[in-house]
């Protein structure tokens, strides 16, 4: 239950994103995000969008080992 | 010339330091490292200890109990997340319970049981609300919508919990934390920043792809190697330092704290949530009038030292034998983030 779904926000409307995941498509509450605009990427949990995705994990890793060295 | 940086899997697979015991808090991240095969490649001296973040797997056997008398015993139409199902209770799993005529339903999201109830007003729908901060929003949410739909057939029974005070039952166990990403994506940084500072426990918010998995495990090294206690971020393209404040004030205005039974950690003081006075008339427990309900787990299974760290799942005698994903003996081996799911699945 507790593994998240990243998802491309296609549509909001009254507190409710419709969302694409790899192309599946569904009704998801977005309702805990402000200021959510078709384009964005969520990530949800149980039918939740409970955050954005601001940016992917290649360039956030390359971030975090230039950070050790 | 510039010496060439190392690479996550390097700085892993290098690593020459005294012992390093890592607990990956979190179900999906266990099975994620389990998938990737990260674990074959860690030396001889990092150890990965799966810890209790599966919901399906600390719900103790009461609850399950709670929610086969509320499916036989109230003719309710119970509303569960499909992990659930098989869990075993002391006579029988959910499963069982549908299997005698019981409604046992399942549902994607909380708000698919309100919209079911609404639906349904001959019926009494009853969601099973289980897990960490990540989860409990939603189950905030839907009960703060059969609340505006003036729904008098929907309820939930509880037995979310919150990650912090785990961690202190669990201080001790591991050198550093991986800690659940997507829990921290609600709760934030606040939190695991002050364990590091004032309590000397050390972890890292940790994503769930392969390069995300690595980096915060060569984080953890790297960050040891100082001899002090640590807290870092590796997940901040989802979790941010505020995490979602809207998530919390949810929580806070829906749910309030309370002592909590954890499988295989017993009752850990203020780890759980329950509805707050205003929305007790979506309270299950209190609308059906539960008894009291001691669950009694079968006591070949070791579930509950798997969850802490203990032993691994092979130590366990049932395990791969009478307990196997198709029949589960215990928690551990029913949900997909389970620990003896993982580790029958990958290592068998």
């Amino acid at each position: 239950m507790c593994v998240g779904l990243a998802a491309k926000v296609v549509g909001v409307k009254n507190g409710m994103a419709v969302v694409d995941a790899s192309g599946a498509k569904r009704e998801v509450s977005a309702e805990l995000l402000d200021e959510l605009e078709p384009g964005d990427y969520v990530m949800v949990h149980a039918g939740v969008a409970i955050a954005k995705i601001t940016q992917d994990d290649e360039s956030e890793t390359d971030d975090l080992l230039e950070m050790l060295s | 010339m510039e010496e060439k940086k190392k690479t996550a899997k390097e700085i892993i697979e290098s690593y020459d330091g005294p012992k390093l015991r890592i607990m990956e808090v979190c179900g999906t991240h266990t099975h994620e490292i389990f998938r990737l095969g990260i674990r074959k490649i860690l030396p001889e001296n990092i150890e990965l200890i799966s810890g209790p973040g599966c919901p399906v797997c600390v719900t103790p056997v009461s609850f399950i109990d709670e929610a086969v008398m509320l499916a036989l015993e109230k003719q309710a139409a119970v509303c569960t997340f499909g992990d659930l199902i098989r869990v075993p209770g002391t006579k029988m799993s959910l499963g069982g319970a549908r299997a005698e005529g019981g409604q046992v339903k399942i549902v994607y999201t909380p708000l698919d049981a309100v919209d079911y109830a609404a639906a349904h007003p001959e019926e009494q729908v009853v969601f099973l609300a289980v897990g960490f901060e990540t989860t409990t929003p939603g189950a905030c949410l839907a009960v703060k919508k059969a609340k505006e739909q003036g729904l008098a057939n929907f309820s939930i029974l509880t037995a979310n919990k919150t990650m912090p005070n785990a961690y202190h039952a669990l201080k001790g166990s591991a050198d550093a934390f991986l800690y659940p990403g997507h829990v921290n994506a609600i709760t934030g940084e606040e939190e695991c920043r002050r364990l590091a500072l004032e309590e000397g426990i050390s972890g890292v918010i940790a994503g769930f792809t392969a390069k995300e998995i690595l980096t915060a495990l060569a984080v953890i090294i790297e960050k040891s190697r100082t001899g002090k206690s640590f807290f870092v971020n590796c997940y901040p393209r989802v979790v941010r330092p505020e995490g979602n404040p809207a998530g919390r004030e949810l929580m806070k205005e829906v749910m309030e704290e309370c002592d909590t039974e954890w499988r295989g950690l017993g009752v850990i003081p203020m780890s759980g949530m329950r509805l707050k006075a205003a929305y007790r008339d979506y309270d299950a427990r209190i609308k059906f009038a539960l008894p009291k309900i001691e669950g009694r787990a079968n006591p070949a299974c070791r579930c509950g030292e798997v969850l802490q760290g203990k032993c691994l799942p092979s130590d366990c005698k049932v395990f791969g034998k009478g307990c196997t994903p198709q029949h589960p003996v215990g928690a551990c081996m029913v949900s997909n983030e389970g620990t003896c799911s993982a580790y029958y699945q990958y290592q068998l």
